[in-house]
Order: C-alpha cells, then structure tokens, then sequence
C-alpha cells in the first residue's frame, strides 16, 4: 500500500504539470500532446479514485492539498471530458470530496467548490451555442436531446471536408486542422455504414466523371479516397466489394468499372502487404465465397514471377477454376458468375494469358488451358460446348495469325481477313469479337511487322466509337500493366504510347 | 388513463419545483421519492411508446401544459414538454437537482450516491443514470471541443451542421405537434416567431426547407410514432406556414442572404412565385434619380438597387426551371413599362442590361 501511495504522489505530480501545460488544450500542440496521453491519464484517474474512496474529504485534503487544482484543470480539458471513461472517474474522484454533513465553514465551501464542478461538467444548460441553446429550448428540447444529432452532423461534416480537401489538394482555410488519421476515419465507416458508402459513390461519381481510360489517375483516386487502406478491415472491403458487384451488374460489366476494381484490388493487395506481415485476417474473411486455394493462386504478384515462368500460375488458375465451374455438384464455391467475380478482381491474369498466347503463337500449339482462361474471362456463362467452340475460334484466329507472321505479304488488310474469317456463316458473338480484337492488338504490339500496320489496322477496326474507347482502354490498361510488372519490351512499349497518345488526340 | 395524467402532472410539478430554491426543503427520502417517481413514468413511457392512443393523449396534455406555462416563451419549459421527455425524465430531473445549489448538503450527498454508484458491473451501464450523465458529459465535451477546434460556419448555410441540426430538430418537433393536434403545428410556428430571435429562426426554416427529402435521421432512430413520414412530407407544413404569414414570408425574403433564398426559390416553387412577386413590388417602389444617375427609395425601407441587383444576380444563376421563371418575370415587367432600351426609364430594362453585362 505504501509502495502505491509513493507510485501515486510522484505520478500525481508528473500529471499537475501535464495539466498546467495543457490547460483548455486550445492550441495545435497542446491538443496533440493531450491525446497522446489520454489513455494514461485515465488510468491515473482510476488509481486516484480507488485512492480518495477510502478517505473522507478532510483526509483527502491532507494527503493532496493541490487536489483541487488537479481537479479543477481536468474538467477544463474538453480533451480529456471526451475520451473514454474519464469524464465518469472524474466525477467519482469529485464525489468523494462531498462532505454529507459539514462542520465548519472549511467543509462547506469544499462541498460548494466541489458542486460548482460537478455542474459545470454536467451543466445541460449552459453551453457556448446559445443560438442553438436558445431554439432548441424554445422548441422543447434538452442539450440531451439534440446532442447526438449535433455530433453526428458535425463529424460527417468534418470528414466531408477532410475527403474534399484530399482529393482536391488544396487548403481551404489557413486555419488549424485536426489531421483525421486513416484510423479514425476507419472508425467512422465501421459505425456508420452510409457514409462509407457515400465515400464509395463519391469515388464512383469521381470515376465515371473524369478520367475514364486512364488508369494511373484512377489509381491516384482510389489511393486518396482512402479505401484501399481502409478495405484492409474485411467488413469495409465487404461493402465496397458489394458495390462494385452492383455496378458490375447494373452495368452489365462495362469495362469502365472493371478497370476500376481491378485498380481498386491492386491497391487493397498493396495496402494489406503494407501493414502486416502476417495477414491479421484469413483471406477468407475477404473472399468468403472463393475457393481459398484459388485466391492464394490469384493473389500472388506476377512481378514475383519470372516472365518466362508465367504459364505455370496462369495454368494452375486455369485448372483451378474450370474445376470448379463445370463441376456439376452443388457445394463447390460458388457458380461461373462468383467465379468469374473473382477473377476480374484480378483481371491482370486474363490480360497476361492474352499476351502469353500471342508471343508463343507461331511456335507451338496454344495451351488449352490459356484458351479456356481466356474464353472464360470473356464469357463466363456461356455452357461447356459455347464455350469449346469459342476455344476453337480463337485457336483459329491464333494459327492464322501465326501464318500471317510468316508471310511475306502481311498487311493490314489481310491481317484484319485473316482476323474475322469464319467458318460458319453468323457473326460471332460480341465477346468473342471483343477477344479477337483483344488477340490482334497484342500482335500489332509485339509482331516485328506490326508497327508498320497497327494505325490501319486500328482504322479499320474501329468501326464504332464504342470499340474505338475499348482500343483507348485495352492501351492505357496495357500500358498500366507493363508499368508494374516491369516489363521489358521497349519497342512495344514505345508503339503502345504513341498509339495510345495519337488515339487520345483524337477523341 | 386519468390517474395517468394526474401522476403526469404531478411530477411535472416537481420536475418544474426541482429547479427552485423550494428544494431546500427536501431531504434524502425526499429526493429517493423524487427519483423513483421519474422513474415509474420512465416505465410508462417505455411500456406505453407504441400505443397510439395513449401516447396521443399524454403528448397532447403535456402539450396543453407547456403552452399553458408559456412554454418556448422567454422562461424555458419548466415541465415536461412532450411525450419523447418521457424517457428520460429522470435524467432531466437528476440534473436539475445537481445544479440547484439549494439542495442541502445531506440530500445532495444522497443524490449523489444514488446517482453514481461508482465501478460496479460493467455492461450494466446502458441503462443507468450513471451511463447516461457519463454519456451526456461525454458528449458536451465532444461539442465543445468540435466547436472549438474543428468548427467553422459553413458558408452554404444548409449544409452547416448547427443550422442542419437545428433544422432537423424543428422538423421533427413539428411532426410531434402535428400527431397530437392536427392544427398544431401553424399555432406553434406562430408561438415561436413570437418568442425566438427572428433571424436564426428564419435561417434555420430556410435550412429545413433545404433538408433532403428523406431524413436519415429520422429513419435511423427508432420512430416510436407510428407512420414515420419523410422530410419531405413534414416540410409542407412548415412552407404552408411560412407561405401564409406575410409578415414572416416578407422578413424570410428580405433578410436572408440571395443565395440561401435561390435554393429555397428552387426547391419549391410556391416560395419563388412569392419571392419574385416581392421583389418586384421593391423594384417598383425605385425611382430613376437623374442627377445621380442611380435608382433609389424614398423610405428607409425600401429595398435598394444593389441588394435588388444582387438578389436578381443570385436567381439568375440558378438552374431552369427558376432561372427562365425570372428573366421571364423581368422581361414582362420591361414590356409593362414600355419595353425601353435606354437606361434610366423603367428599372426592369436597367436590372436586365446589368445582368446581362455581368453575367
């Protein structure tokens, strides 16, 4: 016990300074300095209080004559009332200093001194409002009434304000601001599902209202909405993920919003390796529909990867999936849709297996499982035969295309023939059309001959403005791509730009 | 059902009594008797929240009450203002009796403990007085310091959270008033602008005017009346009021700044039609004075050209339909007098011509 009191004394005298430095807590540093120890001082609060309980109010007095001080500057901390517990320990610690039954004028002015407190951290109504002190009294209410709307209104305006000035970058004021740290932001989302969402549909509207093919800046919005970070907890990526998958079908997969998950996927994956080591959640708790083995497959980072070494994922995820949508029995995680959900998160994979078949064709026959992943990405609902023949068409389009390289009379124009021959007379479905497309323009790209036909040939395909902004985004997305993985191709790279730059000029 | 009412205001009386210095009187027993009575009816107001009737006829006595006691007039309300009060009478009577410094010694120290009990089971706090004087101190302080470090008056005065909460607050008192007596709410409307500085209260109508249509607050808490209705729904009954006292409708156009009346205008247009129809008559009450080259008033009322220009300008920048509505208006009224070009002869051609150059 006396070990305590001595551990207490010199505590106490470590926080009456505190206190005489913090005072209202009015300037930046104080603030800063008080929040920092408000957990500490909590619990210094307790210890008081189990302290004082067993002493009557003259002891207390005697043991710590500067007590009132302690007291006094306490209920001036607003800091300090606001956090936690404290503001209740404070006021057991003052209810110790009531006197039932005082004696003589020392006592009496003790238990004045100590009721003017109480009041004054209890005090309904007096607060520094009055115009809304004196409306909400006229209307009938008590501030016990109308304060939780008034904090909820004034936090959501703080945070709207927090999130503009982000993503615009500017200052709105010279004035003090109270940095809002990712965490307490997180905070506010995880009690207060709309605004998350606001968050999320303000990003959305951000999205479709500007820079529509251009991933980088997408990716600079996604990074400032704070979501990605925020994603990290898995109720919040749950919600957001929620969101993209009713975009998704609202827009009935428009690409746009496809980029910007996939943007979106990058930036949470990036996020998650940031903060823990250990993954603090299962990744089931993100992905609770997906088979986990195929999201640890999917989740892995092609940079991590050999370029030449790629086919193995890309197969492995191949076989992992059409395991799973062609299995007949029920139990298996999910149907194509979910699946196929799951891969556009990570739609780099689609992309590489594209580039992949393309670089390799000529020289041997295309693996079938870079076939399926591909007809597959592009289709998911289509049923096992749909989805062989399109496997046969792009493996036509692919031993074409291979002849093609070879030939000596490559031009733009036989290589758009080549392209959309067919062996049966109907058109080919827009998915299909939308790979064949996806097919050449990885030719032109990486072909030695291409360069000199990809602007006609891109002419020529581009026969609708619709698949003119899909040329614009297969480019950026592209472009984007090798930007992360590092990949070293310097002449595709180079056309890719210029096309890409030429394209944008011209829309 | 009468003995409810009795004990209804019965404690309203002590609840008014608990702040006088009549308190002085009482003793431990006194204030046990005082807590325990708060709370039965905080029992009641649990037990009888979802009937209908029962809450009918409680909100309209304790309505009845507080208009009797002139409530929203200058005193604040003494008793229980309405049915809500209720759940948490005795809290407002706890506080009332902490802050009473006539309240001896030894009946307070007994307040005291009843009131905090200090650390006992956790979890149990939710319901208790203790949690809830914590949760209030708690939260006063969380305003406070908002207010001080992190407010700023937002200069889109519907989006400022003090105007938004006090516009809240109106409407759903407003509902309140409209389930007990359907003409209640026009009669409290006109106790308010009788009693409340004009100026904030026009504000905060303006606000509620501006409130999203569907109330998230309302839809969050747990709407023990009934049929909750939108904001929508309990804003017509505040412009039916505005529209119909000329009095306020005329202070509402002529003293709130010309962009918080364009939203207003725009929103609702019966609020545009008597907006343009006002400022029209204050331009009429201009005359051209030839020396100066300027429009003026003759009276110390009448509104002048800058602030009418300013107000024409605001309008002029809001979105179709409004902003059509009132270059029609200004060209008619150009035609009524003439239809001049030259400046100086009717003040709808000036008011036009400056619009069009500083637009």
């Amino acid at each position: 016990m006396a070990q305590d009191s001595v551990g207490l004394s010199s505590d106490y005298q470590f926080w009456i300074q505190k206190l005489s430095v913090w005072k209202q807590a009015s300037t930046l540093e104080t603030q800063q300095d008080t929040c920092l120890y408000l957990p500490q001082f909590q619990e210094f609060l307790r210890q008081m209080y189990e302290a004082l309980k067993e002493m009557d109010s003259n002891t207390v007095i005697e043991r710590f004559p500067t007590i009132g001080q302690l007291l006094a500057k306490t209920c001036r901390n607003p800091f300090i009332l606001a956090y936690d517990e404290s503001q209740k320990i404070l006021i057991w610690c003052l209810c110790c200093l009531i006197n039932k039954d005082p004696q003589n004028s020392g006592e009496s002015q003790l238990n004045s001194w100590t009721r003017g407190l109480l009041s004054r951290i209890l005090a309904a109504f007096r607060s520094d409002i009055k115009e809304v002190d004196l409306f909400t009294q006229g209307l009938g209410y008590a501030p016990a009434d109308y304060y939780p709307g008034l904090l909820k209104n004034m936090v959501l305006s703080l945070v709207s304000e927090l999130r503009e000035n982000h993503l615009n970058g500017f200052n709105t004021q010279s004035r003090k601001k109270i940095c809002l740290p990712v965490s307490a932001v997180l905070c506010l989302w995880l009690r207060h599902l709309p605004s998350l969402e606001k968050a999320v549909l303000h990003l959305f509207e951000k999205l479709v209202s500007s820079e529509r093919n251009c991933l980088r800046r997408i990716e600079c919005f996604m990074k400032d909405s704070l979501l990605p970070e925020a994603a990290c907890h898995p109720a919040i990526f749950r919600v957001v993920d929620e969101m993209f998958r009713y975009a998704l079908l609202e827009t009935e997969g428009a690409p746009e919003v496809l980029a910007a998950m996939q943007v979106f996927t990058r930036c949470f994956v990036e996020a998650l390796e940031k903060e823990n080591q250990q993954p603090k959640f299962a990744l089931k708790t993100y992905f609770p529909y997906a088979s986990p083995s195929l999201v640890m497959v999917l989740l892995q980072r092609p940079k991590d990867i050999p370029q030449g070494l790629w086919h193995r994922p890309l197969k492995r995820i191949s076989e992992m999936l059409k395991e799973i949508v062609e299995d007949e029995t029920q139990g298996s995680s999910g149907g194509p849709f979910e699946n196929w959900f799951l891969l556009a998160h990570f739609g780099g994979w689609a992309d590489i297996a594209a580039e992949q078949l393309l670089t390799s064709v000529g020289d041997a026959e295309p693996p079938e499982a870079l076939l399926w992943l591909l007809a597959f990405s592009s289709s998911p609902g289509d049923g096992p035969q749909q989805r062989a023949q399109t496997m046969v068409e792009v493996k036509a389009v692919l031993s074409h295309l291979g002849r093609l390289l070879r030939s000596p009379t490559l031009s733009a124009g036989n290589l758009l023939a080549a392209a959309e021959e067919r062996r049966e007379g109907d058109p080919r479905p827009p998915a299909c059309q939308q790979l064949t497309r996806r097919l050449l323009l990885n030719f032109l790209l990486w072909a030695p001959g291409g360069r000199a036909m990809a602007r006609d040939v891109i002419t020529l395909m581009a026969r609708t403005d619709e698949i003119m902004h899909e040329i614009v985004g297969f480019l950026d997305q592209t472009l984007y791509r090798w930007d992360h993985l590092g990949v070293d191709a310097p002449g595709s790279r180079k056309l890719a730009r210029e096309l890409l730059a030429e394209l944008r000029g011209q829309a | 059902m009468d003995s409810l009412l009795q004990q209804l205001e019965r404690f309203s009386e002590v609840l008014a009594v608990s702040r006088t210095t009549h308190v002085s009187t009482w003793d431990a027993a006194t204030v046990r008797r005082a807590l325990q009575w708060a709370r039965y009816l905080r029992h009641v107001h649990r037990r009888f929240g979802r009937h209908a009737r029962i809450r009918k006829a409680l909100e309209r006595r304790l309505q009845n009450q507080w208009k009797q006691e002139g409530g929203s007039g200058p005193a604040p309300a003494l008793g229980l203002t309405n049915f809500q009060a209720l759940g948490h009478c005795d809290l407002l009577l706890s506080l009332r009796l902490l802050a009473n410094r006539a309240l001896g010694d030894a009946a307070f120290h007994y307040l005291l403990q009843e009131l905090f009990p200090g650390p006992g089971v956790p979890g149990a706090e939710e319901g208790t007085l203790q949690g809830s004087l914590a949760l209030l101190a708690r939260r006063r302080a969380a305003v406070h310091m908002l207010r001080s470090s992190a407010y700023r008056e937002n200069p889109v005065l519907q989006e400022d959270s003090l105007m938004k909460t006090q516009a809240e607050l109106l409407l759903e008192r407003l509902q309140e008033v409209g389930e007990a007596h359907a003409e209640g709410p026009g009669r409290f409307l006109s106790r308010l602008w009788e009693h409340l500085p004009h100026n904030n209260f026009l504000k905060v109508t303006a606000a509620a005017l501006l409130l999203p249509p569907s109330s998230p607050r309302h839809q969050e808490e747990e709407s023990e009346l009934g049929n909750p209705r939108r904001a929508g729904e309990r804003g017509r009954e505040l412009l039916h009021w505005l529209l119909g006292k000329s009095e306020v409708i005329v202070a509402f156009c002529r003293n709130l700044p010309a962009g918080l009346l364009t939203s207003v205008a725009g929103r609702h247009p019966e609020v545009s039609r008597v907006y343009l129809g006002l400022l029209t008559d204050w331009g009429r009450h201009l005359h051209y004075d030839l020396q100066k080259g300027i429009w003026i008033g003759t009276e110390s009322q009448d509104v002048p050209w800058e602030e009418l220009y300013g107000r024409f300008q605001s309008l002029c920048q809001a979105p179709p339909p409004l902003k059509d509505e009132v270059l029609t208006t200004l060209k008619s009224c150009k035609a009524q007098d003439g239809d001049f070009e030259v400046p100086g002869l009717s003040i709808w051609t000036d008011l036009l011509l400056a619009l069009e150059s500083g637009a």
